[in-house]
């Protein structure tokens, strides 16, 4: 039987590239932020942008939503993968510049051609706008997610590079050893396992999308090489769910790397751990159907399966995850700061967020539910309150002055607006689903419009809160490159 | 058609990959060295393997014996042998990148066949290019689990990864 002890380690400040990441990140989730709370507004019927504004941002906001936290995801990640294994900075830069490069193409897909087809830019739609955008703007828009993909890929690459090389293959990246042997205490450390689950999933995932892609593009020009719809929706969904929920299991390693330094308690690679991380690996990759479910012309089994693994893979990573959280908080003595508190609300809000998708997730249920802002309002939840959560109490880790210094008032009152604003923005989602409102609608009827209006004053004071949060982590920037311990230590252990 | 593309295409490449690998390590490198290194090797054997892909590549090797003779000395000289030399020099990026090009352009094309609205090919018929397309995507799935696989055991790590078999050639 293993035995665990925490050793400490030293806190360790993030590299130029790391930094460029989150503040590209906190810029951009800002403005889509700003997007989204334009979205809800119009809903609101506080404002008049229009229709076509509003299908603008639409697709602006979800599709750089998913990238940017992706950004953020990869930045965390980054930073502590590179303490155990030697990642390729020149890598992680043409990244950077691919995903910027792909971001243009949108926007100006978006802001100058008006292709406002969503995220999902489901076929046929982007071919067949009907006289609304061009050509040339689908193109752009497709492209610039190909060329985005194309820097992931050379990420993940990389890092798989890496993890072979230090652990000697993926399967022993994720502690199979260990798992199916004798635990001898030597698995990787969880930042190491959930970066090879992410790899692993990702690199399946986006080779698929680029294959989708691909295909819409050559259809877009010729338009007799015809797609099969369904397989192209089940393909676009396969690759944008794996996607979305890699950039959480990212994010995660930040609880997993920051938590232990806090309250000096080992977070173990335990059988169980690494059992439920291989668990998820495999069934990430099945659980996308449960956005099809209503389309009743796939096969029966594939829904069943949807329905099935939608259940399962609710739990393994959020139990173990959120159960060893509160293992390694429960009278350690933590002593709570911007980041201890971030990082621990953030497990409140993935488990709160991933129960709404868990209902939705049954059959019956969706037939009446998913067309509704039942399913904004979970994974709104999941992601502000779980893994935006995760990445701010990451920036304020990184740009914390000294290990005792004490948060202002102002920083307090920002972590408080952040949990009521978004448990309010998030309810007003769950709570207009529940009623009926639809989802991806510009104009509301009259009786969903009292819980957009709240769901508008609740983002206000959202993007309020957010903006304390960036503007703090600005300001420190300097900080956030130098070594030195920035963990206020349990007060067990700084006697 | 499918034996065309999937069965004797391949083994012409396969032919330039076990020439370049009965070669002595000294002299692939040499020539490494003299071709520009890694990244043209890729380059050259990336576009002759596309240009083969083509269904009209494929009509004229049938119907002109001179685009035949250019089809069997192209592609082992300009696909298997400069894939191996560049092979050894590649990290599992290089490599990584060659295998999801290959496999996502393997899926897509065979994609493109199955949903083809003509026959693009004059020499087979449409029902030879349907299944064409058909295996094309089921090796393109097969070939990216088996490099899948071979990341999980930790194969296909590229030059720092010491090779049994000396000649660091593995394939994955």
């Amino acid at each position: 039987m293993a035995s665990y002890t925490y050793t400490p380690t030293p806190d360790q400040g993030a590299k130029a590239g790391v930094l460029a990441y989150l503040v590209i990140s906190a810029v951009v989730l800002l403005l889509m932020m700003l997007f989204g709370l334009l979205m809800r507004m119009e809903q609101a019927q506080f404002i008049s942008i229009g229709g076509l504004w509003f299908y603008k941002l639409l697709t602006l906001h979800g599709a750089g939503m998913v990238g940017i936290v992706a950004l953020a995801g990869a930045a965390v990640m980054w930073h502590f993968l590179g303490q155990y294994v030697q990642l390729t900075q020149g890598i992680f830069m043409a990244n950077l510049v691919l995903f910027l490069t792909g971001v243009v193409m949108i926007l100006g897909s978006v802001l100058v051609g008006d292709f406002h087809a969503g995220w999902t830019f489901l076929f046929p739609l982007p071919g067949t706008s009907m006289g609304l955008w061009s050509q040339g703007a689908a193109a752009s828009f497709m492209g610039g997610l190909l060329v985005i993909g194309v820097g992931f890929v050379l990420l993940h690459l990389d890092i798989a590079r890496a993890i072979i090389k230090r652990y000697g293959g993926l399967g022993r990246g994720l502690g199979w050893p260990q798992l199916f042997g004798p635990d001898d205490g030597n698995a990787p450390p969880p930042a190491v396992v959930a970066s090879t689950m992410v790899t692993i999933v990702n690199l399946i995932g986006l080779v698929v999308g680029a294959s989708i892609l691909v295909m819409m593009l050559v259809n877009l020009y010729v338009p007799t090489f015809e797609i099969d719809a369904l397989l192209a929706k089940g393909m676009i969904y396969f690759f944008g769910h794996v996607f979305i929920n890699a950039v959480i299991y990212m994010a995660v390693i930040a609880v997993y790397e920051i938590l232990p330094r806090y309250t000096q308690r080992p977070w173990k690679s335990n059988k169980v751990f690494l059992a439920s991380w291989t668990a998820s690996t495999i069934m990430v990759m099945f659980i996308f159907p449960h956005h099809l479910l209503m389309d009743y012309a796939f096969p029966k089994w594939f829904l069943i399966m949807g329905h099935i693994i939608g259940y399962l893979n609710t739990f393994p990573i959020l139990i173990v995850t959120g159960y060893g959280a509160m293992m390694i908080v429960y009278r350690s003595g933590i002593r709570w700061d911007m980041c201890s508190r971030l990082l621990f609300v953030s497990l409140f809000g993935w488990a709160v967020g991933a129960m709404p998708a868990f209902i939705d997730g049954t059959i019956t249920v969706n037939y009446v539910m998913h067309n509704t802002l039942w399913v904004p309002g979970h994974f709104h939840t999941y992601l502000i309150l779980g893994m935006v959560a995760m990445v701010f109490g990451f920036m304020y880790y990184l740009g914390k002055p000294d290990e005792n210094a004490k948060d202002s008032p102002i920083d307090v009152a920002a972590f408080w607006g952040f949990v009521i604003g978004t448990m309010g923005f998030t309810m007003s989602f769950l709570y207009g689903g529940k009623e009926g409102a639809a989802r991806r609608y510009a104009e509301h009827l009259p009786n969903w419009v009292p819980y957009d209006r709240l769901g508008s004053i609740f983002a206000m004071l959202l993007i309020a809160s957010v903006l304390v949060f960036i503007f703090r982590f600005l300001g420190r920037l300097g900080l956030a490159r130098r070594d030195y311990q920035r963990a206020s230590l349990a007060r067990s252990m700084a006697t | 058609m499918s034996s065309h593309m999937l069965v004797q295409m391949p083994l012409l490449a396969v032919i330039g990959i076990v020439a370049c690998r009965m070669l002595p390590v000294r002299l692939q490198d040499s020539i490494l060295v003299k071709v520009g290194g890694s990244v043209p090797c890729v380059m050259v054997a990336l576009f002759a393997s596309s240009y083969w892909m083509l269904p009209r590549a494929l009509d004229a090797a049938l119907n002109d014996p001179l685009a035949e003779l250019a089809k069997f000395l192209s592609l082992p000289l300009l696909v298997g042998f400069p894939l191996v030399l560049a092979w050894r020099r590649l990290t599992l990026i290089g490599r990584g990148f060659v295998w999801t090009n290959f496999i996502s352009m393997l899926a897509v094309l065979g994609w493109l066949y199955i949903v083809a609205p003509v026959r693009v090919c004059n020499s087979y018929l449409v029902n030879d290019q349907e299944s064409a397309g058909w295996y094309m995507v089921i090796i393109s799935v097969l070939i990216f689990l088996w490099w899948l696989g071979t990341l999980m055991v930790g194969g296909g790590m590229g030059p720092d990864k010491h090779d049994s078999s000396g000649s660091g050639t593995t394939l994955a």
